[in-house]
């Protein structure tokens, strides 16, 4: 046991239970407490083998952020600048009627960290850490439309209905923490709008509801029925609760259930919840050097810096699955620059990367990102051919994106793949949105063929019949 | 079988389908000596010179992507078969052959269409390949499910349990008093078997909550309690069953099944705001006991079997139910149309016949015996189903038996008002009148209304009506711009002023006058032209212009632009009369001065022209034209006649009285009758008491009516193709030629063929093609088609919601991956009672409710859980914790909120007050209290809930708003003049007994402390609401007793 498992333990605990004089007679049926906790949906559960990551925190990069112009450096685009594509397939992206020519980045690329990636002046502070980082620069999906395309990314196929991956996740591996949900998600605090197919991205198709991913609300209290009623004070509702539970255990004694045992246990589950969670929100508590690490302080980035601050305190306190989306809906809103690619990357990176260069320093200096996988990506590419508008944008390229991971095992300063000589297509060493979930899935323990759930007559997966681990950049 | 037959089979087998297609075209005669070498050498000049030709120029239209003509040449079989002008190819006189004379161009249409005809050469070899018997060597496309390695579906894979005939069973024999009726001996064998005993039956208390939360998902009130201890249990059975809860709560689980919603989903998820008649559908047919094959067959073909019934029409929201996405781009047009179509299919697979017929698109079934083409032939059958919205007639037959009684009271009232009219006393009276009173009683007003010909605007989206009031009402969705043109005449003389009234209506926003988003108006300009004699021809000529020179109103927006003045100016699209600021929701007036006295006669023709283009749709939305001959008419709303009138009064004074005249006039000089007044008041009365008929808008799938429109409509989104095709790895990319409509080959018993179950369309339909009604015909048939599984199907989901098990442990899944039924004579015995007793779902649940095995108590001991621990054997019921809906509706029912109206759109309000299933289902915006009680989300069909326990449910107990206000609701209904008092009363009500001593004793004593704590006149209020709070958290309030 490392140092971390037992800071972790230590929050986990700290959340006092009520009526403990209630709750005396229960703890003394330990036998009955552990048995009930096999109905447990959310019971921690051991993967397929050890695996090196024990929690995810997923940045997505909402609307397709542009690979030619973050962290895939194409000098040979900037020599073809202006020059039409022969034979481009003007379907390829969304508006087939305004595709403009070849067109260089509008960025300066320098080389960055011990290993020299060549970085996009969008990210000098995430430029610190490319060393940490191994880059996927031949992703491709099969959708140049964004839901379905969001859909793909978060569950394996371009449609609605299907489990995500934080919903697999919390499926096979349940909960560390008592006193949160497992799977958080977060979205644009700014008002522009949730990703398109709002709660499908992380939902949990035929799983079980209680593996969904929890909305927490950007306004008013994040979690709903955290707070007591309004009328009445701590004690008052100790002594409902104490009153309950003396009654369902009589009710108990006669029924002998296990599954109305695990329901009396839930209150107390319940009550260390309420106590515990606003602690876990609760971002004033950290001091200044931190608020500085995150861009608290700093009006671009600071929604954005507070969720990526979240999402730390939520992993060290044991959830399992961390999604924040950077951006809201689509347009100017997100990542999605069919207008000006150069103010709207400019603006989403400019609100992004302080905020997780702080996230990654800080994972880091605490021991949490040995375990803690952290994924950059959006859910498609954007084309390396301008499309016309008053200031240039690019369209939607479902051929070829960057993801990159950090973090859980994940090998540092390497890349994987790469794309054809204009960041067109993915050309070497292609990667599909199913080898992607296969390699998150291997460094969370899990043979990505074995995690599967019967439904409706067929054994379903993640990965559907496709999915290889991308083995150059697993540890 | 000789060897040599043996040899002979063998050899047709490997050597293609068409030399057995060949023997059967001449099964009378013997094999001709030479048929092995003309074959040979057909089929060597097939593979090098026809085959080639067939492709490039025949197959597109003729079984590649489309079947022209029903011709299809794939393959030699259906090449033989020949299309809708019968045979194309004739073996017996080659040269004959109607292709033959197409491709030569000797007959039309000449093939291939609009292009030069094929060389001579080609053409000889035609001839020469169908004097050769026309062999192909193989198909021209691959056929999906024809390769040598596809799934053939074979006699054992019919005689899988799931698959095979019911059988005809009788309860076991056993020695035993316990059974009730005949599902119990059947479960006592097993028991016995598994050396099991039944638990005993629940004391009458219990069973009669149970019953309520299992039959209509309510709690019992204390005095429906103290009814159920007072008749019978069989007919309380019957008592729930009929009541209309019972709809509301089984509804539900089919709700599961249908994988209902009323949004598309994905990324705007817009509304579908008629789909909620699905949902009433279903509680409608439950609650009436339709037959469980009507059911199936409403929801599959309604708008094809009964047109004419709404709740038929209302089914068919079944099929469109699923998600779509409505944000497409035109490479996504195709997947997503087969994506649609694959929904449909497969729900109807998995809901109706736990069949996973989804699990075949890309290749044959895995594991059930569902080959791919299977899959494609019947999804086939939803090829041109689209969603749709239409208007349906409720009550059809209703109405027009209403309107036939109407018509005929009706004219009994005109007749007597008729014959009061033709009284010769009356008459003389009248024209005593004429010369005596008339001209004092009919004294003139001062303004006389525009008599209209004809009004109508430049924008088709509007229409301009006249009302019985002389105005024009303006309908449709407001143009940005638009002009009005109205024409009419006037029986004045002399016209000196004309006003336009702005008057307001309910259709507009806040009454309007005007049909701007704000009830305003602005009138630009306004014009007036005269033709002096509307007889002339030279309408060039004669149309004037009248000049206005002033104008004032009962209101306007400001002096300046806004002005009534402004409507006159030279600016006529920038300035002009609105009345913003105070006379918006009122009637008003302005009064145009003409420039001169305009003289005019009864041949006059007169135009009024306004122009709306101030503001985008700022158009009047009611209004009326009056002139004036006086020297000072008021500026004001009304004091007008209608035209008749003041023709009339114009009769008058100069003597010249017409028929039509004297009848505007009788009417003033009856009014003083009393006994007019009441005939002619009846008929008036009645007129408005006309049936109208009742229309309502209904999301249906059907074929034929317009799309239901979205978002990728902009892009050209054709809904549907017109034809389904064989899909390689279910890839649109990869078409393996058209797929015929068809059914499943396992279900299809006796060899029977499609044939068997064709539907006739009645005489003169073309609107869909019918092929779904030859599906619900397959699907309901016992006899040769689907219908045993159907049977077995609907009883296993009866049973499964009754026990919170099946018989079949998944009732989605009867295929070879599904558990296998625990009781297999049970299900069949039930099945084939569903079935004899006219597929009635009541007679199903009254036999299990009825039942000793339904009645037993939930207690568990140790020795029988150790031998069956998931309780398959069912040696009790499994206590359960109650779904979402009965959570929320006992929760609501207790606190005396439960609103009981039925049916009609649902809400998405989550603190609404009916029951759980009138929430709207959004797929963006499920319920959270549904969801945390483990509601499905509705993307495909779900044919258990799982049940889950979590802490975000206790804290919805200890925490909600919702379940704070219905404590405290319950609270307030209870009586609190005694604590005690009050325990029992809340006991009875919210568990349906008393407490024992010692819950009494902690419960007042709660109060008592709780009373003190909050120390204030309100204490003992809040502690009771608060004690109400803690019981909806009780084990035994939400688990099934």
């Amino acid at each position: 046991m490392n140092s971390l498992t037992n800071r972790r333990q230590l929050l986990k605990n700290a959340g006092a239970g009520f009526g403990s004089l209630a709750f005396a007679s229960l703890l003394a049926q330990e036998g009955m407490l552990q048995a009930g906790e096999g109905l447990d949906p959310l019971a921690p559960k051991k993967p397929h083998f050890g695996g090196k990551a024990t929690s995810v925190i997923w940045l997505f990069i909402n609307g397709g952020p542009s690979q030619v112009d973050t962290w895939d450096y194409k000098p040979e685009l900037e020599k073809m600048d202006g020059k039409e594509l022969k034979g481009f397939d003007k379907n390829t992206g969304f508006f087939a009627g305004s595709v403009g020519p070849l067109m260089k980045s509008p960025f300066e690329f320098t080389p960055r960290g011990e290993c020299g990636k060549m970085v996009s002046s969008l990210f000098p502070k995430l430029g610190e850490h490319v060393d940490k980082m191994a880059f996927i620069h031949s992703g491709f999906t099969e959708s140049n439309n964004h839901s379905p395309a969001l859909f793909m990314m978060n569950s394996g196929q371009p449609r609605m209905g299907l489990p995500c991956l934080g919903s697999w996740v919390t499926y096979g591996l349940g909960s560390e923490s008592r006193d949160l949900p497992a799977f958080v998600v977060m979205s644009d605090p700014l008002d522009r709008g949730l990703p398109k197919g709002h709660a499908a991205n992380w939902g949990a198709g035929f799983l079980p509801s209680v593996y969904q991913g929890t909305w927490l609300k950007p306004k008013g209290d994040p979690i709903e029925n955290l707070n007591r009623p309004t009328h009445m004070n701590s004690e008052q509702q100790q002594r409902q609760l104490a009153l309950l539970q003396e009654l369902n255990q009589q009710h108990q004694k006669s029924a002998g259930e296990l599954e109305l045992e695990a329901r009396i246990k839930s209150f107390e589950l319940a009550y260390r919840m309420q106590n515990a969670a606003p602690e876990a929100f609760a971002l004033d508590s950290e001091p200044q050097h931190i608020r500085e690490l995150y861009g608290l302080d700093e009006k671009r980035c600071q929604h954005f810096g507070r969720q990526c601050l979240t999402a730390r305190r939520m992993v060290e306190r044991g959830v399992r699955f961390v999604q924040i989306y950077s951006g809201g809906m689509e347009n100017q809103r997100s990542w999605d620059g069919h207008n000006d690619i150069y103010g709207n990357h400019s603006q989403f990176a400019g609100e992004t990367d302080i905020p997780i260069a702080g996230l990654l320093t800080d994972l880091d200096q605490r021991g949490l990102l040995e375990d803690t996988l952290v994924i950059w990506g959006g859910e498609f590419g954007r084309l390396p051919l301008s499309q016309k508008s008053n200031k240039p944008g690019r369209d939607h390229n479902p051929h070829c994106f960057t993801t990159w991971m950090a973090g859980g095992g994940i090998r540092g300063g390497v890349t994987h793949g790469e794309s054809d000589e204009i960041g067109h297509h993915a050309a070497v060493d292609r990667v599909h949105v199913n080898d992607l979930h296969a390699t998150i899935l291997h460094q969370l323990g899990f043979d990505h063929e074995k995690l599967t759930y019967a439904y409706n007559g067929r054994r379903f997966r993640l990965t559907d019949v496709g999915g290889e681990v991308i083995s150059s950049i697993v540890g | 079988m000789n060897r040599c037959t043996l040899l002979f089979a063998l050899l047709a087998c490997s050597h293609l389908s068409l030399i057995s297609a060949a023997q059967q075209a001449s099964e009378s005669k013997p094999i001709a000596p030479d048929h092995i070498v003309k074959m040979k050498a057909g089929t060597e000049l097939f593979r090098d010179v026809i085959r080639p030709a067939l492709v490039e120029n025949c197959l597109k239209c003729h079984g590649g992507e489309k079947v022209r003509s029903g011709f299809d040449l794939s393959t030699r079989k259906l090449l033989l078969q020949g299309g809708d002008s019968g045979e194309v190819v004739d073996l017996k006189v080659p040269d004959d052959s109607y292709l033959l004379s197409l491709i030569r161009h000797d007959d039309e249409p000449v093939m291939p269409p609009a292009q030069d005809k094929l060389p001579d050469k080609l053409l000889a070899d035609f001839a020469k390949w169908i004097e050769l018997g026309a062999p192909y060597d193989k198909p021209l496309l691959e056929k999906i499910g024809d390769g040598p390695k596809s799934m053939r579906v074979t006699e054992s894979d019919r005689d899988f349990w799931a698959f095979r005939p019911l059988t005809e069973v009788a309860p076991p024999i056993v020695e035993s008093n316990w059974p009730k009726n005949e599902i119990d001996p059947f479960i006592l064998a097993k028991l016995q078997d598994n050396g099991l005993s039944p638990n005993p039956q629940i004391d009458d208390r219990t069973r009669i909550r149970r019953l309520y939360l299992d039959v209509i998902g309510l709690p019992p009130t204390p005095e429906q309690m103290q009814h159920g201890l007072e008749i019978s249990h069989a007919a309380l059975v019957d008592e729930l069953l009929d009541s209309p809860h019972y709809g509301e709560r089984w509804a539900r689980h089919w709700l599961d099944a249908a994988r209902f919603a009323e949004s598309h989903g994905f990324e705007q998820d817009y509304d579908r705001k008629f789909a909620y008649h699905y949902r009433d559908f279903v509680i409608k047919a439950l609650n009436n006991d339709m037959p469980w094959d009507q059911f199936v067959r409403w929801q599959i073909a309604g708008d094809e079997l009964a047109p004419n019934e709404p709740l038929a029409m209302m089914a068919t929201g079944f099929l469109g139910a699923g998600v779509f996405p409505t944000q497409l781009t035109e490479k996504e047009f195709e997947s997503a149309r087969y994506d649609e179509l694959d929904d449909m299919a497969a729900t109807v697979g998995t809901a109706m016949l736990g069949l996973t017929i989804g699990c075949a698109r890309c290749h044959d079934h895995k594991f059930d015996p569902i080959p791919v083409r299977d899959y494609y032939r019947f999804v086939a059958n939803f090829t041109t189903t689209i969603r749709s919205e239409v208007d349906v007639e409720l009550d059809a037959v209703g109405f027009q038996k209403k309107l036939a009684a109407w018509r005929d009271s009706h004219a009994l009232k005109e007749s007597k008002l008729a014959a009061y009219r033709n009284r010769n006393d009356i008459e003389t009276s009248f024209e005593n009148w004429l010369k005596t009173e008339a001209a004092a009683s009919v004294s003139a007003q001062p303004w006389s209304m525009l008599a209209i010909a004809f009004a109508t605007s430049d924008q088709a989206a509007t229409t301009l009506t006249e009302q019985e009031d002389g105005a024009i009402l303006a309908s449709g969705s407001a143009p940005a711009k638009e002009i009005y043109t109205i024409r009419g005449s006037s029986s004045l003389r002399q016209i000196r002023f004309l006003r336009i009234e702005a008057l307001t209506h309910t259709s507009m926003k806040r009454n309007g006058p005007g049909r701007a988003s704000n009830g305003n108006f602005a009138l630009s300009n306004l014009e007036v032209l005269v033709k002096p004699d509307a007889s002339s021809a030279h309408e060039k000529s004669t149309w004037k212009p009248v000049k206005l020179n002033s104008a004032r109103a009962t209101h306007q927006q400001n002096t300046k632009h806004l002005s009534v003045e402004a409507a006159i100016d030279q600016d006529t699209a920038n300035t002009g009369w609105a009345v913003d600021f105070g006379g918006i929701g009122k009637d008003q007036a302005a009064v145009f001065v003409l420039d001169a006295p305009l003289e005019i006669s009864n041949e006059s023709e007169l135009e009024v022209r306004m122009t709306f283009y101030n503001n985008s749709q700022h158009s009047l939305g009611r209004f009326r034209v009056s002139l004036s001959d006086r020297s000072d008419p008021p500026v004001r709303v009304g004091d007008s006649q209608d035209p008749g009138m003041s023709a009339a009064i114009a009769a008058l004074e100069s003597g010249d009285l017409q028929d039509e005249h004297r009848t505007t006039l009788f009417s003033v000089y009856a009014a003083t009758q009393p006994e007019y007044v009441a005939l002619h008041k009846a008929v008036e009365q009645s007129l408005a008491e006309k049936p109208q008929p009742k229309k309502t808008k209904v999301q249906v799938s059907s074929e034929g009516f317009p799309p239901t429109k979205h978002h990728a409509d902009g892009r050209g989104f054709p809904h549907f193709y017109p034809e389904t095709h064989f899909l390689s790895r279910g890839d649109p990319n990869q078409k393996l030629g058209v797929a015929p409509s068809g059914f499943l080959q396992v279900l299809t018993k006796s060899g029977k063929a499609e044939e068997y179950w064709k539907q006739v369309p009645p005489e003169g339909w073309k609107r869909t093609s019918f092929r779904r009604a030859n599906l619900a015909n397959w699907l309901t048939d016992p006899e040769y088609g689907a219908g045993e599984l159907l049977a077995r199907v609907a009883v296993n989901r009866i049973w499964h919601h009754h026990f919170g098990r099946g018989i079949v442990a998944t009732p989605n899944d009867f295929g070879l991956q599904g558990k296998p039924p625990t009781h297999p004579e049970l299900l069949d015995f039930l099945s084939q009672y569903l079935i004899t007793s006219g597929w009635s779902v009541k007679q199903i649940h009254r036999k299990i409710l009825l039942s000793a095995t339904w009645l037993q108590n939930t207690t568990a001991t140790a020795e029988k859980l150790k031998i069956d621990p998931e309780n398959q054997w069912f040696w009790r019921l499994t206590p359960r914790r109650l779904e979402a809906e009965i959570v929320r509706d006992s929760m609501l029912a207790l606190s005396g909120q439960l609103d009981e109206k039925m049916f009609g759109p649902g809400t998405l309000k989550p603190d609404q007050s009916r029951r759980s299933i009138y929430f709207m289902i959004k797929r963006s915006r499920l319920m959270p209290m549904m969801q945390i009680f483990d509601q499905p989300e509705p993307l495909s069909s779900q044919g258990s809930r799982p049940s889950t326990t979590i802490a975000p449910q206790a804290l919805l107990f200890m925490n909600n708003g919702q379940v704070v206000r219905w404590a405290a609701g319950f609270a307030q209904s209870l009586d609190r003049t005694d604590a005690a008092v009050a325990v029992q009363e809340l006991y009875q009500r919210a568990l349906g007994r008393a407490p024992n001593e010692s819950e009494l004793q902690s419960n007042v004593e709660f109060l008592r402390q709780q009373a003190a704590s909050y120390g204030n006149d309100r204490g003992q209020e809040l502690a009771l609401a608060d004690l109400c709070q803690v019981i909806f958290g009780l084990n035994e309030f939400i688990y099934l007793p």
